[in-house]
C-alpha cells in the first residue's frame, strides 16, 4: 500500500517538475522581453521617473530568471513599517492628455502594479489587524487609472467619429420589450445568425396586443409625475422667496 | 457593465428627501442618532445662495453681527453650504461634557455652534472693519474679492489641507513625477487607436484575422 502511494506521489512530484520547467522557460522569455523595453526606454531619457514607479529603478531589472519579481508585491523597504508614507496628487486628466500613447500605455502598468502592491499591503494589514498605513495612496491610483481610462476613451471617440461617424463603440438599437417599455439594446457578439439562434428568436422584442393600453397609461403617469414635479419645484421657490425677500440695493446687511 | 452600476449606485451615499444635515458627518454615529430611519422633523429652510454668490471660504477671518458674541472677529474653521452655516473657531460657543461612560462624566470642553451665513460678515485686513464684499475682475481677467467700502483686494484665505501637506514645501518621493515630465507634452495626434500605435512601436506582427462574427 505504501509502495503504491510512493509511487503515486513520485508521479504528482514528477508532473510539477514538468510544470515548473515550463514556468520557467516562459519566466525566462518575459525576463529578456522586459529588459529589451527597459533598454530601449533608457536611450530616450523621457521616463526619468514616474509617478508611483520609477522605471530607472534597478528592481525591475531581472538579471537572473529564477527571481519571479515577487519584490514588487511589496513597498521600498525603507517604507516597511512606517505608520504614513508620503504621497503625491494623483495625475489630472488634463496632465494625462498631453502624453502620447505609448507613454500612457506604460503608465497604465505602472498604476497597475502600484494598485496591487497597496491590496496586498491592505490585505496584509487586515489580516495582522493593524491600519493600512496611507489608505489614500490607495484612492489616488485608482482616480489616476480612471482619468487615464478617460482619455483613452475620449481619444477612441474622436478618432471613429473623424472615420465612421458612430457615436457609439458598441452597436445597438432602441427596441420595445415586452412590457412595452422601449430601451437601447445593445447588441452582442454570436458566431451564427440570428434565424439560426433559437434562444435568440425565443425573445420577444414587440409588445403583445394586450398589453398596449398599458403602455399608454404608464406614459400618462410619468407625464403626471412630472408635471406634478415642476409645480412642486415653482411652489417651493415661490415659498422660498416668500421667506428670503432679495435684499434690494438701500438694505445692507450690516 | 450592470454590476458596476449597481456596485456605484451603492456606494454612493443615498439620503431621503427631507434629511437634516447637522454638524457631524453623515457617517457618524451622532448623525444617526440626528436622523434616524422613522424620524419625521420640521423642514428647515435655507435661503437659496448661488455658487458664484458664495463668500466666505474656509480660513476667513469674519466678524459675528448677532448673538452671544457679537462684535468679535474670528477665523472659519468650517463651512456648510447645505445649511449657510459657519463655524468659527473658539467664538459661539457653548460647553458639553464628551466621552463619559458609567460613572465618569467625561472631559468638559467648549463646542462651537454654527452661525448662519447672514450673521457673520466679511473683514477688510487693512483696517478690521466689516464690509460688504463683491466678486470682481482685475485686469489679469482673475476672480478677487474686493471691499465696496474701501475697494481693496481682500486675498484668499490660506488653510493647511487636511493631511498636512503644504504645496509650496513639497519635496517629491522616490515615486513621483517631477513637474518638467508631467507636463512635458509628448501627444502628437494621428489617426491611429492606441493599439495600433502600441503594436507598431513594439513590433507586435498580428497576422490573424477575427473570425466571422455577427453582432444582434
Amino acid at each position: 500500500m505504501s509502495a503504491a502511494v510512493a509511487s503515486r506521489l513520485t508521479a504528482v512530484c514528477r508532473q510539477f517538475q514538468r510544470v515548473l520547467t515550463v514556468s520557467s522557460h516562459t519566466q525566462t522569455q518575459y525576463a529578456t522581453r522586459a529588459f529589451s523595453t527597459f533598454h530601449s526606454c533608457q536611450q530616450s531619457r523621457m521616463y526619468d521617473s514616474w509617478r508611483f514607479r520609477s522605471l530607472m529603478n534597478n528592481r525591475a531589472v531581472h538579471t537572473s530568471c529564477v527571481r519571479k519579481g515577487l519584490e514588487e508585491f511589496f513597498d521600498l523597504p525603507e517604507n516597511w513599517g512606517e505608520q504614513t508614507v508620503k504621497s503625491g496628487a494623483p495625475w489630472t486628466a488634463k496632465q494625462l492628455r498631453v502624453k502620447s500613447n505609448e507613454d500612457l500605455h506604460k503608465l497604465w502598468y505602472v498604476f497597475l502594479k502600484e494598485k496591487n502592491m497597496l491590496l496586498t499591503l491592505e490585505q496584509e494589514a487586515k489580516r495582522q489587524r493593524l491600519p493600512m498605513p496611507s489608505p489614500d495612496r490607495l484612492k489616488k491610483v485608482e482616480r489616476s487609472m480612471k482619468r487615464l481610462d478617460t482619455v483613452v476613451e475620449e481619444r477612441e471617440d474622436s478618432l471613429r467619429l473623424l472615420q465612421t461617424g458612430q457615436e457609439r463603440g458598441r452597436p445597438g438599437e432602441w427596441r420595445r420589450n415586452v412590457f412595452g417599455k422601449t430601451f437601447w439594446y445593445r447588441f452582442r457578439e454570436h458566431p451564427i445568425p440570428w434565424y439560426l439562434n433559437s434562444r435568440y428568436k425565443r425573445r420577444r422584442f414587440f409588445e403583445p396586443s394586450h398589453v398596449a393600453p398599458y403602455t399608454r397609461l404608464s406614459l400618462e403617469k410619468y407625464l403626471r409625475s412630472k408635471i406634478r414635479k415642476e409645480k412642486r419645484e415653482k411652489r417651493n421657490q415661490k415659498s422660498l422667496a416668500a421667506m428670503f425677500p432679495k435684499k434690494t440695493a438701500l438694505a445692507s446687511d450690516h | 457593465m450592470r454590476l458596476t452600476a449597481l456596485l456605484s449606485m451603492a456606494a454612493k451615499a443615498a439620503f431621503p428627501r427631507d434629511y437634516r444635515y447637522g454638524t457631524n458627518r453623515p457617517w457618524t454615529i451622532a448623525a444617526q442618532r440626528l436622523n434616524p430611519p422613522g424620524k419625521k422633523r420640521r423642514k428647515v429652510f435655507v435661503e437659496p445662495i448661488a455658487n458664484e454668490d458664495w463668500h466666505v471660504l474656509r480660513g476667513d477671518t469674519v466678524e459675528i453681527l448677532s448673538g452671544k458674541d457679537k462684535g468679535k472677529q474670528g477665523k472659519v474653521a468650517q463651512v456648510f453650504r447645505r445649511r449657510s452655516w459657519v463655524i468659527l473657531e473658539g467664538l459661539n460657543t457653548h460647553y458639553r461634557y464628551i466621552g463619559r461612560s458609567g460613572d465618569y462624566r467625561g472631559t468638559y470642553i467648549a463646542s462651537e455652534a454654527p452661525l448662519l451665513l447672514k450673521d457673520v460678515t466679511l473683514i477688510d485686513p487693512t483696517d478690521r472693519k466689516p464690509t460688504d464684499i463683491e466678486w470682481r475682475y482685475t485686469e489679469e481677467g482673475e476672480r478677487v474679492h474686493v471691499s465696496v467700502r474701501t475697494g481693496r483686494i481682500i486675498p484668499k484665505p490660506v488653510y493647511q489641507r487636511r493631511d498636512g501637506i503644504i504645496p509650496q514645501q513639497w519635496k517629491d518621493g522616490p515615486k513621483d513625477t517631477s513637474p518638467e515630465d508631467t507636463l512635458q507634452k509628448t501627444y502628437t495626434p494621428a489617426l491611429k487607436t492606441l493599439e495600433e500605435e502600441v503594436m507598431e512601436k513594439m513590433n507586435i506582427q498580428e497576422d490573424r484575422r477575427p473570425r466571422k462574427s455577427y453582432w444582434y
